[in-house]
Order: C-alpha cells, then structure tokens, then sequence
C-alpha cells in the first residue's frame, strides 16, 4: 500500500501513526492486501454478490416493545459506562 | 442573472413508530437520557439488528407518494464513520438499492404552475444519538440512536432559494398527510440539507457546496439565496467554488465552512451482513396502497375545481388533513361547500384560535355544524346569531337546535311583533328617522342596531330593514 494511502485511512479510522509505524505497517498492510487479492482471480462472471450467509429474506419484526421482564436493560448498560453525569455519558470533547 | 443556479435537497424524517428501526427500544421523544438504549443500539459486539416492519411500512408509503420505482429487492449498508453519536461507527443505511429510486413530486410554485422535481431516492436509515458540547467535555444521549429516519434525496432540479423553501413546506405538508412523521422542523423530526451550486448558462451544474443546519423552510432559503449571491462573486472574480459543507448561521444570516468534503466523504459503502435484504412483498404494497390517501397538492385542485373555493380558502383547507377530513365530511353532510369553506377559515377558525385547541379537541362536529348552516339558512336564525351560537357551542358542548330552543334565539318573523318593536325604536329616535327621511340612508343602521339590541338580534334583518324603510319613507 502506498505511504500516502495508508496515512489517509488511518486518519479516516481516527489511528496516529508516528513514521516507523507508518514504515512498517507500509509493508504489512501490503502483504495482507496482498493475501485477500487471492479471491480477485475466482470467476465470478454471472454471479449475485453473496452480501449475507443467512440464507433467509424478510426477517422482519412487528413494531413492539419486549414484554416487560422486570430487569432494568438501559440501567445495567449505563452502570458499565466509565464517565457519567446524571444519565449522561460524558466523554472528552469532541468538537 | 448571469449564472444558472442549481439546488438539491435532503430532507430527513423521523418515521413515527412504536420502537427503534432495528430493535424495540421505545422510540419516544423527551425521554430521561439514556433510558431507551440496548445492546443492539449500543452497537455491542453480537448483537443482531432486526428490521421494523413498520419503519419499512411508512418508508414505501413515501416512496409511493412520490411516485418511485420500488426496488424489488431492497437492501441495507453500513456507511462507515468515527463519530461518537453513532456508538457502532456506522450507520446502517441504504445505499445500492434503497426502497424507492427514480420518483418525481410536482411542486406548485408561486404562480399557480406546476415543476416537475425528480427524486432521486427514498432510503431507510438509523438516526445518530445527541451530543451536548461544552468546552472540555461532551454529553452523550443515545435516546436517538437507532430511531427509524427516512432520507429523500432530489435531483438538483429547483432553481433558487424560494424554489426549495416550497418544496420543504409542500413535502412536508406531504408526509403529514400520509402520517409517517410529525414533521416538527424545531425538534428536528424534519431536516433538510441543501446543496447548491451555479454556472453560466448551457455548462450545466457548477462545483457544489452543502448547507447543513437549516431548521425551518425560511432558512432553507435564506442560506441558498446566499449561498448561490456568494457563488456568484466568487466566480465573478476568476475565483473558484471549494466543494464542502457549510454551516448556517442564522444570527448572522451567513453560512461558515464546516469542513472539506475530501476529508471526510470516503464512507466506504458495504452491504450489511447483519440483515437479510428485504424483498418488497405483494401482501405489503396493497398495504402501502390501501392506506394512501389524496395528497395535499390533489385535494387542493379538486376543491377548486369541483368545489368553487377560491386559491386561498383550498390552500387553507387543505393546510393539515385534519381540516380537510373534516371539510370533506361536512360536505358528505350535503352542507355547501363556499358556506362551509367561509365559516371554516372565519368564525370556526377564530374560536379555535382563541381557545387554542385543534378542529379534533373541539365539540365542532361536521353533524352540528350542518345542523348551524340549515338553522340559518332556513332562516330561523340570522347570520349573526349564528356566530354567537357557535360560542355557546363551544362553551356548552350542545347541540345548536338544543341551544337555540334552551336560549331562545330563534328569529322573530311575525310581522305585526317585529312592526311593534320597530314603532318603539323610531319613537325614541326622532331626529334618526328626520335624518333618514331627508336621504341619509346610511342612518337606517343605527335604527337597525336599536331594534337589535332591543331584540337581542332575534328579529329577521331584511324584514326589518323593510318595515323601518316603510314607516318611514312609506308615510311620508
């Protein structure tokens, strides 16, 4: 992958990358590129793109709440969160 | 102008439902912070979004407004992001093959004419979370995460600012009618981006810039006639166009760059492998076709055309369905419909206002306002005294045949009681009456305002203006 390439898509996954991660990764990014272009050479002339393997279409449901089962989902959630502020959770600023 | 300007819109709804798009979290606006969260919305690792039948029934419904092709095969994307309103860092969306593609909604501009504005597409997506910023930290809520939001793109076919705050007020008035969303601009349930861009005359569309943050169809188009006068002596001078969004500030009436679109537009688009492509069944479009109704635009046209109503009364009217409903049945009622629309938009609309309750909240049935309209019109009370009775509806929660019996405001048309009360007036009035026997005729207003309040308004008026024109000009 080249350099430049690689320094963009790091920035678009929010990565810092000081210049020797930026050398080697250069050369592993490649490499692993390099494995999945293998699936480049099947013949797939004709065929639908497999997007899903659950083999089902429609799997819809009705527009509902879970019966009430006593438990506090949102509760449990919120306790596991490492910075709050009343029910809000609070992170660096981000703007 | 020099320049052709070019506008495009994306305009978000919020789908109104029971429970989020992808898994059945309330979905209710003004709820405490973080209380409708789960580990789907959450973006936990494992946990399976499943479709809302609703959100996809309420999606095709829009699609079919707006005259789509619907996708056969309707599938879902992730657009990938890093932003902390979106806890999985994507938003599940529709990017190959949305609901609708290829649809038009004919917009009625100020003339009277209609414009054709092609739509490009109607997808289903998810709704981020809110953020609350301050100077170190930011606030989180994901109340709104995962909330079913549709997006509805359109062809850049508008011309100018006006041209688009039409469209926002018109579709919005749209998805009202058809129930899928509040359409509240303020509270964000209706949201529209606007790109816009210009170039001389035959090179087609210039480089385009986006305007973001426009929350009533008034900014829409102040933030594009701007825009478009901004592109304008940008080009003017040699300069060039910067592709990228921009914010609208409406304190200052300008818009400031946002950001770069290179930076930020690489989404990298893939199918989403969480959820089955959702094949549009025949079972679920007699649905969406059984539950349309006539649009806004349609219904306006037919009132004026079958009904006589004026451009204005048919645009008031047909201003929420709710009034229209209830001006259709009425009519149904056989009452007629210039009488209907009149009272409507007058009187009806005047108690409303002043009470401030909807046509709905109202004891204002379609039933007893006919019965109003045949109380006047077989002349058993006067014009005026209807208007009071309306009141007295309102207040009473009765019907108006009860209150006239209970008040005892039926019109007085025995000629020989009107002619006694007449005698009194002119009695105590001479100098009126010398007034209008020399000519000022405009003086019988007065002696008819006496016999009124002498009568508490209970006397047929042309009856009585005959009797005084009579007794006065008659004897002389």
């Amino acid at each position: 992958m080249d350099k430049g390439e690689l320094v963009k898509t790091a920035a678009l996954a929010k990565l810092k990358l000081d210049e020797n991660e930026v050398e080697t990764l250069a050369i592993e990014v490649s490499a692993m590129l390099e494995n999945f272009s293998m699936m480049m050479e099947a013949d797939v002339e004709g065929l639908e793109p497999t997007t899903q393997t659950l083999q089902q279409e429609n799997r819809t449901r009705r527009d509902e709440g879970p019966i009430d089962s006593g438990d506090n989902l949102s509760n449990d959630l919120l306790e596991r969160v490492p910075e709050k502020e009343g029910r809000f959770i609070v992170i660096p600023n981000v703007i | 102008m020099k320049y052709q300007s070019f506008v495009g819109l994306e305009i978000h709804i919020q789908l109104i439902s029971e429970t989020k798009v992808f898994c059945s979290c309330p979905n209710n606006f003004g709820d405490e912070p973080n209380t409708n969260i789960c580990p789907v919305c959450l973006g936990y690792p494992g946990a399976l979004p499943s479709l809302n039948e609703e959100a996809v029934f309420k999606a095709l419904k829009v699609c079919k407004a707006l005259n789509c092709h619907i996708n056969e095969k309707a599938v879902f994307d992730r657009k990938n992001y890093f932003y902390p309103d979106m806890p999985k860092n994507y938003q599940i969306t529709q990017f190959e093959s949305p609901f609708g593609v290829d649809g038009y909604f004919n917009l009625e501009l100020d003339d009277g004419s209609f414009k054709k504005i092609r739509i490009h597409d109607v997808h289903l997506e998810e709704d981020a979370g809110k953020m609350i910023h301050d100077g170190y930290q930011s606030r989180l809520d994901y109340n709104r995460a995962g909330t079913p939001l549709l997006e509805i793109v359109t062809e850049p076919d508008l011309v100018a600012g006006r041209d688009a705050e039409l469209f926002v007020q018109q579709f919005r008035q749209m998805v009202r009618y058809l129930e899928v969303t509040d359409g509240n601009m303020e509270e964000g349930s209706l949201r529209c981006d606007a790109n816009t861009s210009i170039n001389l005359p035959g090179m087609g569309l210039g480089t385009k810039t986006e305007v973001k943050n426009l929350n009533s169809s008034r900014f829409v188009n102040k933030a594009l006639t701007y825009e478009i006068k901004r592109h304008g002596k940008i080009l003017d001078k040699g300069g060039e166009i910067i592709q990228e969004t921009r914010l609208w500030d409406e304190k200052t009436s300008t818009s400031k760059s946002m950001r770069t679109k290179e930076d930020s537009h690489d989404y990298r688009y893939f199918p989403e492998p969480d959820l089955p492509p959702y094949r549009v069944t025949a079972e679920m479009m007699g649905k969406v076709e059984s539950a349309m109704v006539e649009l806004p635009n349609d219904r306006k046209k037919r009132y004026i055309k079958d009904q006589n109503l004026s451009v204005e009364q048919a645009a008031f009217i047909t201003g929420e369905r709710e009034t229209a409903d209830w001006f259709d049945s009425l009519l149904k009622l056989g009452a007629e419909s210039n009488q209907s629309a009149s009272w409507l938009s007058g009187d009806i609309q005047k108690v409303l206002n002043r009470e401030e309750v909807t046509l709905e909240e109202s004891p204002f049935t379609a039933e007893r306002i006919k019965e109003l309209f045949d109380l006047i019109n077989t002349k058993k009370i006067s014009n005026n005294i209807g208007k009071d009775l309306l009141q007295a509806m309102f207040k009473e929660d009765k019907d108006p045949s009860l209150l006239v019996k209970e008040k005892g405001l039926e019109q007085v048309s025995d000629t020989g009681a009107v002619e006694k009360v007449v005698d009194e007036v002119l009695a105590a009035h001479p100098a009126v009456v010398d007034a209008v026997r020399a000519g000022e005729d405009k003086q019988v207003g007065f002696l008819m305002g006496q016999l009124m309040k002498a009568t508490g308004g209970k006397v047929n008026p042309q009856m009585a203006r005959e009797i005084i024109m009579n007794k006065i000009k008659g004897s002389e």
